[in-house]
């Protein structure tokens, strides 16, 4: 069923027209992989907060407020880049177990960060000035980080034909 | 210039392995996670937004280490790719316009760094180098990304 989907996308002129294109890929894959980096650079520049490591002095709401915007900006560029990257070869990124895993690992990053965001979060007011968080917020943390480390990861290790299948 | 890169050539470092590349330009660009997001913080500072409401120079002394240990990491696994891959660096023109805005931007932000470091609040004058510090680096990072994919 997926399968017959990224076929039909394909298949589609404008999906050639990415995969044809003689700069598409490699300006397209940069703008991809910088913006991603400086997302993720804000992200973990949270966590570390979230983790009592860093911007101790910093009560947590203010640093999760105001880098918030500038987290949805570089994750959008670097949405929008790896979309456009995707539908230019669906076929390629169908049999790759990496592209899959990157996913999964985005799934879940995501997952972490609204239930952390609808449990420990909801009483930031009573520890947001100290510089140790609780338990819920630490591990919130140390898990955005392994998480989007490994997106990183599995995302620079798509571009190699490991783990690729085609039928 | 070319004889060295002949003679790290000549050291077969990682030779013929793909995995041994592949993990040191993965390490390099978590490395550059942690380093871009370090250097992100204060020059958003800088531009009155993202941490605005902390003094400058804490935002500063705070971001610093992870600055200067995501740097140290990313000079170590560079280097090592220099070695691993010498000749694709030496015929790069990205690797060399890398290496030379490198020093501009080294430059740059260690001035800017050490002026911040002592100020609440960044002087008009200083505000547009959080820009054209973004900007810099992201470029290096363009920059770095390419030297894989044009050749």
């Amino acid at each position: 069923m997926i399968r017959s989907w990224f076929e039909w996308i394909d298949a589609m002129p404008s999906s050639i027209a990415i995969r044809e294109s003689v700069f598409g890929y490699p300006y397209l894959l940069t703008a991809h992989a910088v913006s991603m980096a400086l997302f993720a650079g804000l992200i973990v520049m949270m966590d570390l907060r979230l983790l009592g490591w860093a911007y101790k002095r910093t009560p947590l709401s203010q640093v999760q407020k105001q880098l918030f915007p500038w987290q949805m900006f570089t994750m959008a560029v670097s949405s929008v880049t790896g979309a456009i990257l995707f539908y230019g070869q669906p076929l390629r990124y169908y049999g790759k177990v990496f592209f899959w895993t990157k996913m999964a690992l985005m799934l879940f990053a995501g997952i972490n960060a609204l239930y952390f965001h609808f449990t420990t979060y909801r009483t930031v007011a009573a520890w947001d000035t100290t510089d140790q968080p609780p338990t819920g917020a630490k591990l919130a943390g140390a898990l955005s980080i392994v998480l989007w480390a490994g997106v990183v990861i599995f995302g620079r290790i798509t571009a190699y034909n490991w783990m690729t299948f085609t039928e | 210039m070319l004889p060295f890169f002949q003679w790290l050539e000549s050291l077969k470092f990682g030779a013929g392995s793909e995995y041994t590349v592949a993990s040191i330009n993965v390490t390099h660009l978590l490395c550059l996670v942690v380093f871009i997001g370090a250097v992100l913080v204060v020059d958003l500072r800088l531009l009155g937004t993202g941490m605005r409401r902390q003094p400058l120079s804490d935002v500063v002394r705070s971001a610093q280490p992870w600055m200067f240990g995501g740097f140290a990491g990313m000079f170590v696994t560079g280097s090592l790719q220099v070695v691993a891959t010498p000749m694709k660096a030496y015929f790069s023109d990205q690797f060399w316009l890398k290496m030379q805005l490198l020093v501009v931007a080294i430059i740059l932000t260690l001035v800017v760094r050490s002026i911040a470091a002592r100020r609440a609040e960044a002087p008009v004058w200083l505000k547009p180098a959080g820009l054209v510090s973004i900007l810099l680096w992201s470029f290096i990072a363009v920059q770095g990304r390419l030297i894989g994919l044009l050749q």
